[in-house]
């Protein structure tokens, strides 16, 4: 059995009773980048909602190393599209908000905290205030609360859509020098995305949705060296591969 | 009982018929002066801040004043009705101009480009562009103002009715303090009774439908709604555009203006003031002042005590019906209709209940008449919070004290604010019917010993013009200092870091 199964997920919306997710299935092996890619309003970011165990699907399972998902636990961390920090905390104090359910000191979840926003370069900024950053450096004190705690499912939606290109790929290269890093690497890493170079550039495989109501179109496998030059034929290859998938 | 309870509907018709007048001629004042405001800089910068403090004084607390000049210049019933109808208009009105101002000036700039690029008269620009994009925030404030409007309607038909000179003949106002005078319980109960009725009616009838019908005109993409409602921040103003040199002349021009207006008034004042100035006039002000100064301070220790009270009740209720109740709208539409019952009705039950303890009565009828303010801005500010963060909440477990640090108790503060500035405006404006009541006939039902709202009716009792205005002028002063020095501080500090 994979380390995390989506088995035959469906959701409609309770208001409308429109279908979004039509059974949804797919799965993922330890230490597997996943993207979910498809068009906008298709069901992507209510799929990792179901996962992360904050929606209730109408069918289906999520299992996580052989435990259901039901609700939020301990071993499940999000990032969010608009960065979801907390306006009135310092940067320091929301990024413990990703330790604040673990049974530990006070000073450990300081210093723990600590430790992360320096891996994401915000040394200096620890006593200021979200709302004082630019959008890069707020969804950098969100990916350090996401990764505070050593979650074993690392789900991200649209991470690095409300920033700009330039911002996003540094971003993108801070996560993936940050996710190198044996200890603190999710055992799994579920994103949500609607650029495909970003999906093919970070992920392991790509699960493509259609649309109205979305059911899983294709599963590419990406196995493509790292790290990974955009330019590079076979990663033009992939890139074509998904958009002529996209087009049918 | 029949012709008891058709002369309490009849009353009541009545007291809505100033209601809709007044709510009729504060819509159409503050459509125009708030789209006046956003459109031109100089009105922005003059009328503004003017508004924003008439907003947080206690206006009620001039009906004496009011009264006073109406009664003397308008024979008859028209006096004092126009007296009532001109202060439930300046309960209603400044919300609504804020509420149109910030509608029309958080319009995106592509509407006014599109406006230009089209040729637009000044007409179209109005009809097709600014009112209907006004109208989704004006029928919010409306209904806001509808409830603010009561409580100074029922307050100032009591007061009048204390005054016997000036009594207003019919008005729900009337029935209670009939009730109170004789004690018929009966004509209490139906009083309330038809009251409620009457609230919950106008609601579903003309205020849901007019807020459906104005809904339609709700701009999907005004993300910064949620900002626009710290209104107490507006007198920094948010700048607009404006551009062409004729303008900008135009604005120096106006501006200028309003400093020759203004040094003018202040001419006219201190030229009135240096023939009025003599001895006796100004001995007695110094007597009055000692009065005057008691009278706050008696009245301060009450309100700010009634104001701790409702912090300790408004802050924990607000944050279960927000955060931790799943039924906000029901809870919602429950407040709404409870805060639309006037403190001031429950005055004659509750000087029963605390069988006539002056002090105990006035700290309830303060308690209820600010209540309602904070749990509202409370509300009002923290359900614009996004989705997000009630998942941050779930997602990172975040429960009981921690919750509490962390999210609920910070998430209110700019609502704790905004609510503190408007409810100790009530509380203040409670206070000439809180401290001293009588019912018509001489029959004195409350009556503490030392305070602002005592101090007031006995001056209007005695007719004296001057201690009025001296007693007027302390609270305005205390008022915009506290507001000044205390609350715009803080919101400040809480603002720079919220948003």
């Amino acid at each position: 059995m994979a380390f995390l199964e989506v088995e035959k997920i469906s959701f409609a919306y309770p208001k409308s009773g429109v279908t979004v997710l039509n059974g949804i299935s797919f799965s993922a092996n330890e230490l597997e980048f996943i993207s979910i890619i498809g068009p906008s309003g298709c069901g992507k970011s209510t799929l990792l909602r179901i996962m992360a165990g904050l929606i209730r699907a109408d069918g289906g399972k999520i299992i996580l190393d052989g435990k259901r998902i039901k609700e939020p636990s301990n071993s499940i961390s999000f990032v969010f599209q608009d960065f979801a920090l907390l306006p009135w905390l310092s940067n320091l104090e929301n990024v413990k908000i990703g330790l604040a359910s673990k049974p530990i000191t006070e000073e450990e979840r300081e210093k723990t905290s600590l430790e992360m926003l320096s891996k994401l370069e915000l040394n200096g900024f620890e006593d200021a205030y979200p709302n004082l950053l630019s959008g890069g450096m707020k969804q950098r004190v969100g990916l350090a609360r996401a990764l505070v705690s050593n979650p074993v499912l690392l789900l991200m939606d649209e991470p690095f859509s409300s920033l700009d290109e330039l911002t996003a790929n540094s971003l993108r290269k801070t996560v993936i020098e940050v996710l190198k890093d044996k200890k603190t690497l999710p055992k799994s890493i579920v994103m949500v995305s609607h650029n495909i170079e970003e999906a093919v550039e970070m992920s392991d495989k790509i699960i493509v949705l259609s649309n109205k109501p979305a059911v899983v179109k294709k599963i590419v496998s990406v196995d493509i060296k790292r790290p990974r030059d955009r330019g590079s034929r076979d990663f033009r290859r992939k890139v074509d591969e998904l958009y002529s998938i996209f087009a049918e | 009982m029949l012709p008891l309870i058709f002369s309490v509907i009849l009353d009541t018709s009545y007291s809505w018929v100033r209601m809709f007048i007044a709510l009729s001629i504060s819509l159409v004042i503050g459509l125009f002066t708030g789209i006046a405001a956003a459109r031109s800089k100089a009105l922005n910068k003059v009328l503004m801040p003017v508004v924003d403090i008439l907003q947080t004084l206690p206006i009620l607390a001039f009906f004496p004043f009011a009264i006073y000049i109406f009664v003397f210049y308008l024979p008859g019933s028209i006096g004092i009705n126009s007296a009532v109808i001109f202060l439930i208009i300046t309960s209603m009105l400044w919300n609504i101009i804020f509420g149109v101002y910030q509608a029309v000036i958080s319009l995106p700039s592509e509407y006014t480009e599109m406006a230009k690029i089209y040729r637009l008269n000044f007409y179209q620009r109005l009809r097709k562009i600014f009112i209907p994009a006004a109208l989704p925030r004006m029928s919010e404030q409306m209904s806001l103002s509808w409830a603010i409007g009561l409580f100074y309607l029922v307050t100032s038909e009591i007061f009048s009715i204390g005054t016997k000179n000036y009594a207003v003949k019919h008005g729900i106002g009337v029935e209670f303090v009939t009730a109170a005078a004789t004690g018929n319980f009966y004509l209490y109960l139906y009083a309330i009774a038809v009251f409620v009725l009457f609230v919950i009616i106008t609601r579903l009838l003309f205020f849901e439908r007019f807020d459906r019908f104005a809904n339609r005109y709700y701009l999907k993409d005004y993300k910064k709604r949620k900002k626009d409602r710290f209104t107490f921040n507006s007198i920094h103003g948010i700048g607009i555009k404006l551009s062409g040199k004729t303008k900008h002349k135009l604005y120096v021009f106006s501006r200028y203006f309003f400093y020759v207006v203004l040094a003018a008034v202040a001419g006219f004042i201190i030229y009135k003031m240096i023939f009025a100035i003599n001895i006796p006039l100004l001995s007695r002000i110094v007597n009055y002042e000692g009065y005057s100064i008691l009278s706050l301070a008696f009245s301060f220790l009450r309100i700010w005590g009634a104001f701790l009270a409702i912090l300790a009740v408004s802050i924990p209720l607000s944050i279960y019906v927000i955060f931790l109740s799943k039924r906000i709208k029901r809870y919602l539409l429950l407040f709404q209709i409870l805060a639309s019952i006037p403190a001031t009705i429950l005055l004659p039950a509750v000087a029963e209940l605390v069988y006539g303890n002056s002090e105990l009565l006035s700290f309830i009828i303060y308690f209820l008449s600010g209540l309602w303010y904070v749990i509202f801005s409370i509300i009002a500010t923290t359900k614009y919070l996004p989705q997000s963060i009630n998942e941050v909440k779930e997602v990172f477990h975040l429960k009981g004290i921690v919750a509490w640090k962390k999210i609920y108790l910070k998430a209110i503060m700019p609502g704790v604010i905004t609510g503190a500035v408007t409810g100790i405006a009530a509380e203040w404006n409670a206070s000439i019917v809180a401290e001293y009541f009588s019912a018509g006939s001489g029959k004195i039902i409350t009556s503490v010993s030392v305070g602002m709202g005592k101090a007031l009716n006995v001056a209007l009792a005695s007719n004296n013009l001057l201690l009025m205005g001296v007693l007027l002028a302390n609270m305005v002063a205390m008022i915009i200092i506290i507001n000044y020095f205390m609350w715009r501080r803080l919101y400040n500090r809480v603002n720079s870091v919220y948003s």
